[in-house]
């Protein structure tokens, strides 16, 4: 085999990596629990739905990462959109109405932080680190006014029980990641957001308008945003101060455990959300399993996050330059 | 670069080695539990928490895992800080996949979910702190596997504030700081209302209680412009956060009589109040640093459960598992209230704390031992609480 | 630039800032500074957010991303406090050894953050996501997710913070320090040739691990004093803040290091920081008199906002002079 076959080869297994990572966790996760006599059918079904709104924003966040940028307030984006989304319910009793605002508010949200990047020439960083305050403050005010003696906000759960099955949030993640996978794939779209990601200058220098692409971008986002209120919805329909809050910085970790490159550009893989929530997740819960101590909390964080450095050093071998990356 | 490759994979390999290596392990332990269980079933309890730092969550935990643990063929296992309504979900469902018996909840982000999916998965729910409203309470009384709650109704929250207040008016105080705690939590809403009916003051022109906890839900804070009445209210603040130092250092400087506080100054301002010299209160649990404030510091007055008042919730549960699922003279799940208990000098404080500590609590194993049983009744469990 | 008109600009916008919040509190009958404790208070929560932007400052002026500041100040300061208790019961002179034993494990921690991102060679904000997440679980491990109290409750921390001098001594002695290592030594000129062109300045022979290593332990040290001073301030470490819990000590660093870097361009950047960090102590001491009318979350948005609007101006400034010249 000559010496390009073997490198190529070396990277094509590096590359699907990730993947094998998340076939190996899950089946030691399903190991995990068979061993301790544990529901796995129920445990399988939490992992699912611990990690279905993590893939859902993250798989669109992708897009904003492929550009070199990146959104932390895409957490409290959700949290605003379920929120109003609810507000919304409880005063029309519409769910038709709740989801369209859901998706309203997820993409208004994106939109805001997209004009603030692209028009004031603000980093996208600062800009997100800002609404990420804003966002979760105005949701808080909402929440503790209307919320009162409850402490949150809610609908009946009557009104999302059709959509609380499995199937159906499966059939959702399918529909929202096929579309991402076919623009991000298959149009000028998608190449342009790579080759700005990339390489911005060459790509101004073509032609490409950078700001026509960050708007595009954060519009996906914010349509993960809204789809993700809507299954976090499903799953408790009760919004409370700290609903979704750990998922802005999780979708980085999703992002690059999926095998992405955090500087986005050529290398960025629709898929790496996907594959990298579900795998984070399962990490978690195997650790949360085998780990029984009062300080297991503490002591499962710290083991995957190393597994995390290890999976992204050994996923970005590739890529290593010789100086420092910044 | 490709002796590297080698290298880390081997060293992911070795990893995912050790996983499964460490999931050996699990099982070993399960199956040792496993054991046990094939002789007679131990009692698997869940409990969903959102405070694991406070005085009181403290003193309640160490009552489960010290006494009730030794005591009883029981396990319980505690959840990290909840805090959101999805995390309790969670939890709820992570405890029913591994098999457990029953949920004890000191968590409140969201009561009804975590009644709904208790009783989805089939498994008995009890509260043991803060206890539902009114209107939560009429819609689940009747669900199967919600066998009740056991704490102070927020009446009784209501009362203990007030009692703070005309305690602090009766040794003549002119102007106070009150610390709202997490206000909008309604159980520190209820206090907060209450102390400044006892000061004798009113809110919004009234001293009524419903129609002061409605305007401070309202207004998510207490708002000093609406507070009338001869004791001044200086200062107010709630919450915990990056200008909460400079909230206290700016009520201190306004020189308060005293410092009233409706849940966790103990935990947080202990320290700086007693270096200033400001008596305070609170309404917490009795407890060694609780103690050590009254001793050492200006601590002078403290409105508190015994750690140990969680245990009739415990006998609620514990009957429920082994199949005597306690209803009400209405056939609902019990609801029933505790009181606080006051102390307001050392010596006070020690008949509480002596009485309730470690291997002598006050519900300890004889007086729970009356309460589980096939043949025990609402009435019995009822008249124990009242009794205590 | 003339002198005078460097001093002017240096001080525009301490002194604007000073008079606006003073006219504020007056509206309300009070002052933002009232008497000698108001004072003190107030110089302590001066060098807290000096020392944290200067922290910030050192990495991400070179494009280094770094999560992992409040995890580094959280967990020094509990294994500082654990060591100190252990060490003195709370005995007099505690609160001086906890200063040196947490600023040491300050730099240690810092040195391993910097560590690990010149062996992974990973981007820095990758690095930084999971040494976040392992510092924040070895927190947790020691605490048991607990707030630690008796460790940092005793007069001797409540005394070190209950006067200006020490907290004045550290500002000092702070940004002599750091004025003199950045701009007076080789590693500082080696820092900025690094900071300015990575490439050229490693082509010249200059060792950017070494430089990154020291950055990192600067770093480390920084945020160990902060999380002594926060520990005795605030006389509790919250030892339970897991999944990124600790990171948003790093965003109330964003404004006043913007701030900072403006004024900075009128005198030395550190300057700038430090008038900076007095912008923010007002503003704090301000929302403190106000605490009665603008809630935590009212907050938020406060600061949010000034951060948006001030980066508006900074990075559109020459638009807006554009504008309104005749």
């Amino acid at each position: 085999m000559s010496k390009g076959n073997k490198l190529k080869n070396s990277q094509m297994l590096i590359a699907i990596l990730p993947i094998v990572a998340l076939i190996v966790l899950f089946i030691v996760f399903c190991t995990v629990v068979q061993m301790n006599e544990y529901r796995l059918d129920m445990y399988l079904k939490i992992v699912f739905n611990e990690a279905v709104v993590l893939a859902v924003v993250a798989t669109g966040a992708i897009f904003i990462y492929t550009l070199g940028t990146f959104d932390i307030s895409l957490g409290a984006s959700t949290l605003f959109a379920a929120t109003l989304g609810v507000t919304v319910y409880n005063k029309t009793e519409s769910l038709v109405l709740m989801i369209l605002v859901l998706f309203l508010a997820g993409i208004v949200c994106s939109l805001f932080n997209s004009i603030l990047a692209s028009i004031f020439n603000i980093p996208a960083f600062v800009t997100t680190v800002a609404m990420m305050s804003v966002l979760s403050a105005i949701a808080s005010q909402i929440i503790t006014t209307d919320g009162g003696a409850l402490g949150g906000i809610s609908i009946p759960s009557s009104v999302v029980e059709p959509y609380t099955g499995v199937g159906f949030k499966i059939l959702l993640l399918g529909l929202y990641f096929g579309i991402c996978y076919f623009i991000f794939q298959h149009t000028k779209t998608g190449r342009r957001m790579k080759y700005i990601g990339g390489n911005p200058l060459c790509a101004g220098l073509t032609g490409i308008k950078a700001n026509k692409y960050t708007i595009i971008a954060f519009v996906m986002a914010g349509i993960g945003v809204g789809l993700g209120a809507f299954l976090t919805l499903t799953y408790t329909p009760s919004v409370t101060t700290q609903t979704a809050s750990s998922i802005g910085m999780n979708i980085f970790i999703a992002i690059v455990f999926g095998g992405m490159p955090i500087s986005g550009g050529p290398r960025s893989k629709i898929y790496a959300a996907l594959v990298g929530g579900f795998s984070y997740m399962l990490l978690n819960d195997i650790l949360e399993i085998l780990i029984d101590s009062s300080a297991a909390y503490g002591i499962t964080q710290v083991i995957s996050a190393v597994f995390f450095l290890a999976v992204v050093y050994v996923t970005s071998m590739n890529y290593r330059s010789q100086m420092l990356p910044r | 670069m490709k002796n590297r490759f080698k290298k880390v994979l081997s060293l992911a390999l070795a990893g995912v080695m050790s996983v499964s290596m460490l999931a050996g392990c699990g099982k070993g332990d399960s199956a040792d539990g496993s054991a046990s269980k094939s002789g007679k079933d131990s009692v698997k309890i869940g409990v969903l928490v959102a405070d694991v730092s406070g005085e009181e969550a403290i003193g309640f935990r160490n009552y489960y895992e010290k006494y009730i643990q030794e005591n009883y063929d029981v396990t319980f296992d505690y959840t990290d800080a909840l805090e959101s309504a999805e995390d309790e979900k969670s939890a709820i469902e992570k405890f029913a996949s591994k098999g457990y018996d029953a949920i004890i909840s000191l968590s409140s982000s969201d009561r009804a979910q975590q009644i709904e999916t208790c009783e989805e998965y089939g498994v008995y729910y009890a509260i043991a702190s803060g206890v539902l409203d009114e209107e939560q309470y009429e819609t689940y009384k009747g669900y199967e596997h919600f066998v009740g709650q056991i704490g102070p109704s927020n009446e009784t929250e209501f009362e203990a504030g007030k009692a703070m207040g005309e305690h602090f008016k009766s040794q003549g105080v002119s102007k106070v700081a009150i610390y709202g705690a997490f206000i909008p939590n309604p159980m520190h809403v209820y206090r907060a209302a209450g102390v400044i009916a006892g000061l004798g003051d009113t809110y919004g022109g009234t001293d009524d209680m419903n129609g002061m906890i409605g305007q401070i839900f309202g207004d998510q804070a207490i708002d000093l412009s609406k507070i009338e009445g001869d004791v001044e209210v200086v200062a107010y603040l709630q919450g915990y956060g990056d200008t909460t130092t400079d909230e206290l250092n700016a009520a201190i400087q306004k020189a308060p009589d005293a410092f009233l506080s409706v849940g966790m100054a103990t935990t947080f301002f202990a320290q700086t109040l007693s270096q200033n010299d400001i008596q305070f209160a609170d309404i917490d649990s009795f407890t060694e640093m609780n103690l050590d404030s009254m001793t050492n510091g200006t601590l002078t007055y403290l409105a508190g459960k015994y750690s140990s008042s969680i245990g009739p919730v415990f006998a609620l549960v514990m009957n429920a598992v082994n199949g005597n699922v306690i209803r009400d003279n209405d056939g609902n799940a019990v609801s029933l209230s505790q009181g606080y208990l006051v102390a307001t000098d050392v010596d006070s404080f020690n008949q509480y704390y002596v009485t309730d500590n470690g291997d002598t609590p006050i519900y300890d194993k004889e007086s729970l031992d009356s309460i589980i049983g096939d043949s025990v009744t609402f009435e019995n469990i009822k008249t124990l609480v009242e009794s205590k | 630039m003339s002198t005078p008109k460097r001093i002017i600009h240096t001080l525009a916008i301490p002194v604007l800032v000073a008079v606006v919040l003073e006219l504020l509190c007056l509206t309300q009958g009070q002052n933002i500074i009232t008497n000698a404790k108001s004072f003190d208070n107030f110089v302590v929560y001066t060098a807290i957010v000096m020392i944290t932007t200067m922290a910030l400052s050192i990495n991400l002026n070179s494009g280094r991303f770094d999560f992992s500041l409040g995890s580094m100040a959280a967990l020094s300061s509990v294994i500082g406090a654990q060591i100190t208790y252990s060490l003195m019961a709370g005995q007099k002179g505690s609160s001086f050894v906890m200063l040196i034993i947490t600023l040491i494990v300050g730099v240690v921690l810092g040195l391993i953050s910097g560590g690990i991102y010149v062996i992974l060679r990973l981007p820095p904000i990758i690095t930084s996501l999971g040494v976040t997440l392992i510092y924040e679980g070895i927190l947790y491990t020691l605490t048991s997710g607990k707030y630690v109290m008796k460790t940092v409750q005793n007069n001797s921390m409540s005394a070190f913070v209950s006067t200006w001098v020490y907290a004045f001594i550290i500002i000092t002695v702070v940004l002599i320090f750091m004025i003199v290592v950045f701009e007076k030594t080789t590693f500082g000129y080696d820092y900025l040739a690094l900071k300015s062109g990575q490439k050229v300045a490693i082509n010249t022979g200059i060792k950017e691990v070494k430089n990154a290593l020291i950055c990192y332990g600067i770093c480390g040290g920084l945020m160990g004093i902060v999380g002594f001073l926060n520990a005795a301030r605030n006389t509790t470490i919250n030892g339970g803040q897991l999944n990124f819990g600790s990171i948003a000590i790093m965003f109330t660093a964003f404004l006043p290091m913007f701030i900072g870097g403006y004024i900075g361009g009128y005198c030395n950047e550190k300057v700038g920081y430090l008038l900076a960090a007095v912008c923010m102590s007002l503003l704090n001491s301000t929302f403190a008199v106000f605490s009665n009318q603008v809630t935590a979350s009212t907050q938020s948005i406060i600061n949010a906002v000034l951060l948006v609007v001030f980066l508006i101006y900074l990075n559109n400034n020459n638009l807006i002079k554009r504008l309104f010249r005749p």
